[in-house]
């Protein structure tokens, strides 16, 4: 990590209502890596994806994006800050009633004065990269999950973002299209030197594409490391989620009274 | 692109309608025209009692609507009604100079409104001339206490 | 007893919240100079919200006219007056049931699919792509449909006047026989374009405002989920309807009460 980081989050607290999501999370994103950042459902992965893209405001902490804090932002500036990031949302969120060539021009229509043609050829460029050049002209209710997702994945690079986000890319995916993903976002990066945040909790994908990790967990960072090294930790948390086994220090049940008072009504009350 | 414009189409005839809908009711429900306000032509008339004579009520001539009442206040020169009519400028210098105006009601409960009957004079009414013969509105309270009175004297 | 009056400042705390919230979408969505784009999208919200409402509105104000000739004739002819048909139906339609029930009928139609659509575009978060994109859509997808309500309530009121006007007519005067020229000539003498029509027409503009923006509102602060979309549309309905009719009588109270 020579240069200085992209992202650094310091001291991250963050609550909904009263449960508390993040409690003091630190985080640093070096350039043109893919930092995966890891944990159980409901642990507050997207949470932090919109707190680092500036949907949501911590209740202390701070986050930085290329040395700019993103909360003490205006509303314009902050626009600004984003259109160098690019965000591939869970379910794809293409605009219902623009066709696939319009979802990806989108970004390109508003924010630059381009010639029609030379849209155009953006346009396909982006496409043929995510191998949708053919589909140009299906509306997004005819695409099939994995084809919505890459060419949300189109529209994210249209502006050729610095910075890419990518919210739980393989949920859902079958096993073809969710190696087309893995591929295409190892690929994009390497080629174009993107800053890629992963968030997923499909261990083996993730690890297998990204550079850093972070696994997070109880509003903290539970451990990070190079997928080798968090492969063989000894913690056995970490070690739980990163082997996948049905019960360990993260419990199978939901916390209940003993399981023979429950059933034969004794004992003392809930 | 075609959709685009069939859309246009439709919402560029919505308004169109609803524009045209706006000049039907101006012109059509409310009468209202559309000739410069500088051109009516209004007389004054002065009654002993209005009764419930209000403004925009139908001033009529041989039952036939030519104006409306345009204001009613009160004279204090003479204690009396000052009401001026707006009438169809057609008539400008075409009524006698003693036409009468009387406020009447139509049916039994029905609204109040003033209606003029020529007269036979040569010379002929302007712009801002008075109605000198007048007959005020039938006051009903009033009616009844004379036929009181007369049944006592009997 | 406590947690009564807690609940009490809950809902309070809340309902103020909301109007807030409610009272910052509006400004931010519909304050800022029209953009040559945003006229193109406020066209397309004309076509859904106000030419696609167009058919329900004029049916029923062709079965509301009809019906005010032939209630309005059986009354009228009891005193010898059936002559002011016209101006009891003009003055009724254009005074109260153009407005008010177009309105009704627009919270409905146009009002409910306002709510489901964004609701839905938020549910797919659609609407924070959008705004991660750097586009706010606060301008892009709320001001063009507050806009298009707006101006198209408006215009279906018109309708609603107009051809309810006319089935007053068809059943008045071509069928019970009602003279045709005491119809529309009564109508002139009573009707008064600025009290009347204009008044029906202001009216007609603020139930345009709050069935939009409670619409809006209720799709951009619903929670994202199916049953969050159908709660909220209902919602829609309710909260838009009953705003119209509480309104009116405001406003009727302001502009014929005698109030000043």
């Amino acid at each position: 990590m020579s240069e200085s980081p992209l992202i650094e989050v310091e001291g991250l607290r963050f609550s909904r209502g009263e449960t508390e999501i993040f409690r003091g999370l630190d985080m640093v994103v070096p350039r043109g890596k893919i930092t995966a950042i890891m944990g159980p459902s409901g642990t507050g992965k997207t949470t932090l994806l919109k707190l680092i893209g500036g949907q949501l405001a911590p209740d202390a902490g701070r986050v930085r994006i290329a040395g700019e804090d993103v909360h003490a932002l205006s509303r314009k500036a902050l626009f600004r800050l984003r259109r160098r990031m690019g965000m591939l949302f869970q379910s794809g969120a293409l605009f219902s009633d623009l066709d696939v060539f319009e979802n990806v021009a989108f970004p390109l229509r508003v924010h630059t004065d381009l010639p029609e043609s030379m849209v155009r050829d953006l346009v396909l460029m982006k496409l043929q990269a995510v191998g949708l050049r053919g589909a140009r002209a299906l509306m997004p209710s005819e695409l099939s999950g994995g084809m919505a997702r890459r060419v949300a994945l189109a529209r994210a690079i249209a502006l050729d973002p610095e910075l890419i986000l990518y919210d739980e890319p393989f949920v859902g995916q079958d096993p073809i299209s969710m190696g087309v993903l893995v591929q295409l976002i190892r690929r994009l990066n390497d080629a174009l030197g993107l800053t890629a945040v992963v968030v997923s909790h499909d261990i083996k994908e993730t690890l297998s594409i990204a550079d850093y990790v972070y696994v997070i967990a109880d509003g903290r960072v539970m451990a990070q490391g190079t997928p080798q090294s968090l492969d063989v930790d000894r913690d056995p948390r970490v070690s739980q989620f990163i082997h996948g086994e049905p019960d360990g220090p993260v419990p199978f049940h939901y916390p209940a009274r003993d399981f023979y008072d429950d059933l034969l009504g004794t004992g003392g009350p809930r | 692109m075609k959709r685009s414009k069939t859309m246009e189409l439709g919402v560029g005839l919505f308004m169109l309608a609803g524009i045209l809908g706006l000049l039907f009711l101006a012109l059509r429900v409310s009468g209202l025209s559309l000739e410069p306000p500088g051109d009516d032509f209004h007389l004054e008339a002065n009654f002993a009692n209005v009764g419930g004579l209000k403004p925009r009520a139908r001033v009529t001539m041989a039952g036939v609507t030519v104006g409306r009442v345009e204001s009613i206040d009160f004279d204090p020169e003479w204690y009396d009604a000052r009401v001026v009519l707006t009438l169809d400028d057609e008539l400008e210098d075409k009524l006698p100079e003693d036409s009468t105006a009387a406020i009447l009601t139509s049916g039994l409960l029905g609204e109040q409104y003033v209606g003029l009957s020529v007269g036979g004079a040569p010379n002929t009414l302007a712009d801002g001339d008075r109605i000198r013969d007048t007959q005020s509105a039938l006051v009903l309270e009033e009616l009844i206490q004379q036929f009181v009175s007369n049944m006592a004297k009997e | 007893m406590t947690a009564l009056i807690r609940r009490l400042g809950r809902l309070g705390c809340d309902l103020t919240e909301g109007l807030g919230q409610a009272t910052l979408l509006l400004v931010q969505s519909a304050v800022g100079a029209p953009s040559g784009e945003g006229v193109r999208l406020w066209l397309r919200q004309m076509y859904f919200v106000g030419v696609l409402s167009l058919a329900i509105v004029l049916v029923s104000g062709l079965f509301i006219g009809m019906v005010l000739g032939l209630q309005g004739y059986t009354i009228l002819v009891d005193f010898g007056a059936e002559d002011a048909l016209g101006q009891m139906v003009a003055l009724s339609l254009l005074r109260e049931l153009a407005p008010v029930v177009a309105a009704l009928l627009f919270a409905g139609r146009a009002g409910s699919a306002l709510t489901a659509e964004i609701g839905l575009m938020k549910a797919t978060e659609q609407l924070t792509s959008m705004e991660m994109i750097g586009v706010d859509p606060l301008r892009r997808v709320v001001a063009p449909r507050l806009w298009a309500g707006f101006v198209a309530l408006p215009l279906l009121t018109i309708g609603f006047g107009v051809i309810g006007i006319w089935g007053g007519e068809l059943v008045g005067v071509k069928w019970l026989g009602v003279f045709e020229g005491s119809y529309w000539g009564n109508m002139q003498a009573s009707v008064a374009f600025v009290d009347d029509v204009l008044n029906g027409l202001i009216k007609s503009l603020v139930f345009a405002l709050v069935v939009t923006w409670i619409a809006v509102y209720q799709g951009y602060a619903l929670v994202p989920t199916s049953e969050g979309i159908a709660r909220a549309t209902t919602r829609t309905v309710v909260y838009a309807s009953l705003a119209v009719l509480g309104l009116d009588f405001v406003l009727t109270a302001l502009m014929f009460g005698g109030l000043s």
